[in-house]
């Protein structure tokens, strides 16, 4: 039998954005699903989301109601969804209240009134609201189990996708014939974190096709139900292959120190204590590739849009024009209680709508702290797949990070990423001739030379100005405590590594 | 706090199409009483005969307010009314609408009453736009757009 025997199985919307790239592309037809999870988990409202994705006159949706709570009340809080369309009733969207029938006769009979209004209606989807509610009297296994698989037999045989929504805890999955039958089971989770929720969404399985594995976040706004993939919706693009174009910075000495500048599509991290110049040295580098034709986005967390690019003014540098041009998008992404997921989605939008280049991260420390305390234990883990994803489709990243200053240790960051980045520029004060200066060092380049040298630099009302050729005439600069020697500053230009990966 | 005019003449307007589905001349309790009857119907199977009774228990204790002619009228668990038929049995002359909307009628207001606080409750609850959709299925041909008609009646 060759592959185009095959059955194909049709695939629909499921009406949450994000979700349709975490099942695989979309529900597969006629499928039999539960979406379960505690009550407030947003299980209705997924429901409802994919139903006014479906349901049409010539094949509308069925949604049983049975006990629990009432039809009007459920309809008066939908309708404040946006994807509500109160248009669709009756016509495409039927509410059939099933708790008479529920209360007063048995399973037999509920299957008798369902199967009544389905061959009546011939509909595209059926939705069984709450199912628990309606098997929650005391019945043999075999009375329960034989209900489901006619159930599930008649729904898929009527061409019906179904879900069958129910409050259940994660230890009823085993033994209970529903998750048996069942070719798809979502499961949603909220959880208290400290001061916030944080909701998670899981594809328990999903038969006939690949779903994303993992817990997703998901939000409930006044959209509905919002899913975040954890591969941020990247899954089906293919990867950029290497560049071997170097990025400048805007600062000649700095691209020499970086063989070249910044190889594209590498993430880069700038370390350094308060006042080091991160923020200056990562605007630069976007304000740069904007000068070069590179869409840029800046994902702020400390500050304001309008702060930061007033900041960027006073160094002469101009962020509003390319902002109204469509070249440059400034993220303020509001604080505590955000999901790396929904960052990167928002991230990503900003960088697919102008088809961004280059993205600052400033700073790593804000961005951790705009998380959800629930979300910041995974902090590495997400910005490893942040940072694969985006660096994948060919972004450059630049993310500062502040470290403590030490004058005993040369630490890169506080959150042990270095290995997740390709370069790394670190920024510290020293004590020169009674003075607090600043040096910069090239750490690392993955796959590329750079120079080994220390440099001196200001921040003056242009910028990152690096100063003069190395500082030869100490010793122990990344101490911060350096020994003056005899010997006079260097004249030499730059010297460049090989590429040797240091670890951190 | 009275019934709105707006829902009120929404009220008159379902009993309308009824009494003009049976040629005008069918007594006012038939038709306000199958408007109830269809209301019951629909919600029912829409919100469950529990959901359709509260609400017709609320509209009726509201009702009351405005028309003590409907202290003695009940509504069952099924969502059945009780004790109309009886008020409104003396009542022989054909509808007219019309004259009832001009508050010249006085004869029969309380059921009407009644009609438009269901109407009001579930204009509350669930909106303009589910309602009239609602409405639309099981009185198909009335106009329910105030726009349609001059004073918000299709004539």
């Amino acid at each position: 039998m060759s592959t185009q025997d095959k059955v194909t199985i049709h695939q629909l919307p499921t009406g949450v954005p994000g979700l349709d790239e975490i099942v695989g592309g979309g529900l597969p037809e006629f499928s039999f699903n539960i979406i379960a999870g505690a009550p407030g988990s947003g299980k209705t409202t997924l429901a409802h989301q994919f139903v006014f994705a479906n349901a049409t006159p010539e094949r509308p949706a069925l949604y049983f109601t049975v006990l629990g709570e009432s039809t009007i009340k459920m309809l008066r809080y939908q309708q404040q969804y946006t994807f509500f369309d109160p248009a669709k009733l009756p016509d495409s969207i039927r509410f059939i209240n099933l708790s008479q029938v529920v209360l007063e006769k048995d399973l037999g009979a509920v299957l008798e009134e369902i199967t009544k209004e389905v061959e009546k209606a011939n509909p595209a989807v059926v939705v069984v609201d709450s199912f628990r509610t309606m098997v929650r009297k005391p019945q043999s296994d075999m009375d329960l189990q034989s209900f489901i698989q006619r159930l599930a037999l008649f729904l898929a045989s009527w061409q019906a996708t179904t879900f069958l929504i129910g409050e259940y805890a994660e230890e009823e999955l085993r033994d209970n014939p529903i998750f048996t039958v069942a070719d798809g089971l979502f499961w949603l989770r909220q959880t208290a974190e400290r001061n916030s929720i944080v909701r998670k969404l899981q594809i328990i399985k999903l038969r006939g096709q690949d779903s994303v594995p993992g817990l997703h976040t998901f939000r409930i706004t006044d959209a509905g139900v919002q899913a975040f993939s954890r591969t941020f919706g990247l899954s089906g693009h293919a990867k950029n292959p290497p560049s071997h174009r170097r990025l400048s910075f805007g600062i000649a000495e700095l691209d020499k120190m970086l063989g070249g500048g910044v190889r594209e599509g590498d993430s880069v991290l700038v370390a350094g204590s308060s006042g080091t110049g991160k923020s200056v040295l990562a605007t630069q580098f976007i304000a740069e590739g904007i000068r070069q034709g590179e869409p840029g986005i800046v994902a702020v967390f400390e500050e304001r849009p309008q702060a930061y690019a007033e900041r960027a003014a006073s160094l002469g540098l101009d962020l509003e024009t390319p902002q109204k041009d469509g070249k440059l998008t400034i993220l303020y992404l509001r604080p505590l209680d955000l999901s790396v997921d929904e960052t990167m989605h928002s991230i990503l939008d900003a960088v697919q709508k102008i088809g961004a280049k280059r993205l600052v991260i400033d700073s790593l420390a804000g961005f951790e702290m705009a998380l959800s305390p629930g979300f910041r234990a995974d902090f590495r883990e997400s910005l490893y797949r942040m940072i694969f994803a985006l660096t994948g489709i060919g972004v450059t990243i630049l993310s500062t990070v502040e470290v403590d200053e030490s004058f005993t240790e040369f630490p890169f960051s506080t959150y042990s990423i270095s290995f997740l980045t390709d370069d790394i520029v670190r920024l510290r004060y020293v004590s020169i001739d009674g003075q607090l200066r600043k040096i910069m060092v090239v750490i690392k380049m993955r796959g590329g030379n750079h120079a080994k040298d220390i440099r001196e630099y200001e921040i003056t009302s242009k910028g990152v100005v690096i100063l003069g050729k190395r500082l030869t005439n100490y010793q122990g600069l990344i101490s911060g405590i350096p020994v003056r020697s005899d010997r006079p500053d260097s004249t030499a230009e730059p010297s460049l590594d090989t590429g040797i990966e240091h670890k951190p | 706090m009275t019934t709105p005019p707006k829902i009120r003449d929404l009220a008159h307007r379902l009993v309308a199409c009824e009494a003009v589905a049976t040629r005008t001349t069918e007594p006012r309790k038939s038709a306000t009483l199958r408007v109830y009857e269809k209301l019951r119907d629909g919600l029912s199977e829409f919100a469950g005969v529990a959901g359709f009774e509260s609400i017709a228990s609320r509209a009726l204790a509201l009702a009351r307010t405005e028309a003590p002619s409907l202290d003695a009228v009940r509504v069952s668990s099924d969502g059945e009314l009780h004790g109309l038929e009886r008020d409104l049995g003396e009542i022989e002359h054909p509808i007219d609408i019309d004259k009832d909307r001009a508050g010249e009628s006085q004869a029969g207001e309380g059921e009407i009453i009644l009609i438009a606080r269901i109407l009001g409750l579930l204009l509350l609850f669930l909106g303009e736009a589910i309602v009239l959709s609602l409405l639309r299925v099981t009185w198909p041909g009335a106009a329910f757009d105030d726009r349609n008609s001059e004073n918000g009646r299709n004539e």
